[in-house]
């Protein structure tokens, strides 16, 4: 039954990318799409009831490997994928009908959506480093044209820069996994198994220590460059302003916590031969830059879709720092984390969609009275700015206050502190770096709150401007909005039982000793 | 580095990976590991043959033919890409003797490989040689995989060739559509979307 699920799983996106291109007719087109992605999420289902009943478990020769882990990943693909499915629905068809994009494009745009899902559903279940390094690439590659889609100037530069930056970050990743195997063959030997996680795992310990501490750092930059760490995060608030909607949404709440999660099943190797203490740090080092840099970066904003690309890269910082970090508040936080800002941003950009079909403006301040101009639309973005924000009663506010708790007690994990000095010095400056980190935190968070919270305001206020129609019909595209909405709310009060299983279980298994 | 010609650019690429099938075939041979002829034989091909002759194609249509203004003058770049390959050397030091593969010392040169890709990057404007010091670095890379662990798992190499191949003609479309948008592909006058 869950072989059965794994291949619907695989083979639903390729079937239905092949099926975009030979099909022209739009609803068929959207039919295709919501069928495959409804298949995939039932497969996920079925396959998250498994890893909980019985555990992890490889399948089709050992190449698929499944934990909590990465059905939690899948999870978060399946529930975006098939928003964005509902809400391409009303999108695309408004823009071929207004003739921003040609009908015969269409089929293209399906295709590569799907390409794009097909590798990254492959990325989170191999087994093997080396086919998820393939399947990440892959996701360049497919994404690259669906952010130059619009062919305008700025797309185009804009998917220049993403294909470029993203096809080095990647090859020093690629340079990791080679580093990686290069240790892994004294141990294993030289078996097409030598880069499965399932063999690499059980003798983490033996491998050696120095290699793969290099290898740990290239995969860090490599994968790093598509999460969109801060410094290699140049390409990121040019293609999400320049994506069409539904992409920003798949790239903003998905493709980067896929990045996310090669890094931790690297550091989860590495944590057994070197230490947490090697890779939290860099973590969390790379979590602050982020985190720092875009919430001044937030403040000077006056583009919307800016504003939240730089939002995203502020999340992730947090969300880095909670894996840095560690222990079990740290990573749990950092999941859930994950979870919370994949659903918000992805409900932020779809409104941001609507509001640039009806105002034709990526620029603040000529959008102002969103509220009368598009009610739904303005009810949307206030509660995705606001759950951004990480106010209660969002379920943000929860994973950020898990995250800064675990900071506060634990502190940076660094071995550089530990070569310098005594014992003594060594708690003191340990304690003093973990409050004034602590503040650091608390300061940029408030930084970014007040920054997002009054751009937002100031468009859904006042008189929409000359020439706007004002009112909003009930389209299709709104569902997915108002179910995003329900469980950012929700999941702040109550966690439904099977996804906080999944968390505590997919913690235990990053923190796994 | 030193090449401001763009097709001579790119016939020094073809001569590299030229070489590079010669040490994935040397390795092959002497190893018995017949997985690494396929990958030799794949590179040959893609390498050699094909994404040259793109790359032609592409600077054809694109009328550009040198590379006048460059962001590292010739002897500075040099010297640079020196220093780059010291620094490989010094950062693969304490890790080399643990291999006891015969190639081992290639680590090394595989990560200058890699570290003048992408240097050649950023260092030059035009988007034909920015993908050249791209390819460069994907060589880098197969040779660190072939020489110093004779070959990943077949599965990975063929996946890892598949990507180049795409990631290529990708870019080759690519520069041909800037083309149109830009009418000169200088990377130089992408700059629209500044902070």
């Amino acid at each position: 039954m869950t072989m059965i699920a794994i291949l619907v799983l695989l083979i639903a996106p390729l079937l239905a990318g092949g099926l975009s291109l030979i099909v022209h007719r739009s609803a068929l087109l959207h039919a295709i799409n919501l069928t495959s992605m409804s298949l995939l999420v039932g497969a996920e289902v079925m396959i998250t009831r498994t890893v909980l009943k019985d555990g992890p478990f490889t399948a089709l020769g050992q190449l698929v490997y499944l934990d909590a882990l990465s059905v939690f990943i899948l999870f978060i693909i399946g529930a975006v994928g098939l928003a964005c499915s509902f809400y391409m629905r009303s999108y695309m068809d408004d823009q071929v009908a207004r003739g921003v994009i040609a009908p015969t494009r269409l089929n293209l745009f399906f295709f590569l959506f799907h390409m794009f899902l097909l590798a990254m559903v492959i990325a989170t279940v191999a087994n093997s480093v080396g086919v998820q390094w393939v399947a990440i690439e892959a996701t360049t590659l497919a994404t690259t044209f669906l952010i130059a889609f619009w062919r305008r100037r700025e797309s185009l530069e804009a998917g220049w820069k993403y294909l470029i930056l993203c096809s080095v970050g990647i090859s020093l990743a690629l340079f990791g996994v080679v580093l990686t195997y290069y240790s892994s063959l004294h141990v294993l030997g030289d078996v097409s198994e030598a880069l499965n996680v399932t063999q690499l795992l059980p003798v983490a310990d033996q491998l050696n220590p120095h290699v793969l501490k290099l290898a740990f750092i290239f995969i860090l930059v490599g994968y790093g460059t598509k999460v969109g760490l801060v410094p290699m995060h140049s390409w990121l608030p040019e293609a999400y302003t320049e994506a069409p909607a539904p992409v920003a949404a798949m790239l903003a709440g998905v493709l980067e916590i896929v990045a996310v999660y090669a890094i931790l099943r690297m550091k989860m190797i590495v944590d057994h031969a070197v230490s947490p203490a090697f890779t939290g740090g860099l973590l969390a080092l790379l979590g602050f830059a982020s985190f720092v840099t875009a919430a001044f970066f937030i403040l000077i904003q006056h583009n919307y879709k800016r504003l939240f690309a730089y939002s995203s890269i502020e999340h992730m910082g947090i969300a880095m720092i909670g894996f840095g970090v560690g222990g079990p508040l740290g990573a749990f936080g950092g999941l859930f984390h994950l979870l919370n800002h994949a659903f918000a941003k992805s409900m932020a950009f779809f409104a941001a969609g609507n509001i640039h079909r009806r105002f034709h403006t990526v620029e603040i301040g000529q959008v102002q009275g969103l509220a009368l101009a598009q009610p739904w639309t303005a009810m949307a973005l206030m509660i995705a700015g606001l759950a951004l924000s990480a106010l209660p009663p969002f379920a943000s506010f929860a994973s950020e206050v898990q995250i800064v708790t675990a900071l506060a007690a634990q502190g940076v994990p660094g071995q550089w502190l530990s070569n310098s000095g005594g014992m003594v010095t060594v708690a003191f400056s340990n304690q003093f770096t973990s409050l004034s980190l602590t503040g650091l935190f608390l300061l940029c968070s408030v930084l970014a709150f007040s920054g997002l919270l009054y751009r937002i305001t100031s468009m859904v206020w006042g008189t929409p401007p000359e020439g706007i129609v004002r009112g909003e019909a009930w389209t299709l595209g709104h569902l997915p909005i108002i179910v995003l909405a329900a469980a950012l709310v929700g999941f702040g009060f109550f966690l439904p039982q099977p996804i906080r299983q999944l968390l505590e279980e997919a913690t235990r298994i990053i923190l796994v000793h | 580095m030193a090449q401001r010609r763009l097709s001579a650019c790119v016939d020094l690429f073809a001569l590299q990976s030229a070489f590079l099938v010669l040490t994935a075939a040397l390795v092959a041979f002497l190893t018995g590991n017949h997985h690494i002829y396929i990958a030799a034989a794949l590179t040959g091909v893609i390498k050699v043959v094909i994404i040259p002759r793109v790359l032609k194609k592409v600077i054809e249509r694109l009328n550009v033919k040198r590379e006048l203004v460059m962001n590292v003058n010739v002897p500075a770049g040099l010297l640079i890409c020196g220093a780059l390959v010291m620094l490989a050397f010094f950062i693969t030091q304490p890790i080399i003797p643990l291999g006891f593969l015969l190639t081992r010392d290639s680590l090394a040169i595989a990560l200058a490989i890699v570290l003048i890709g992408f240097f050649t990057m950023i260092a030059r404007q035009k988007a034909v040689t920015q993908l050249v010091g791209f390819l460069v670095m994907e060589n880098g890379l197969f040779l660190g995989a072939t020489a110093a662990t004779y070959g990943m798992p077949l599965i990975v190499e063929l996946g890892v060739f598949f990507d180049v191949l795409i990631a290529a003609l990708i870019a080759g479309i690519y520069t041909n559509r800037l083309q149109d948008a830009f009418d000169n592909v200088d990377t130089n006058h992408l700059t629209t979307l500044k902070e």
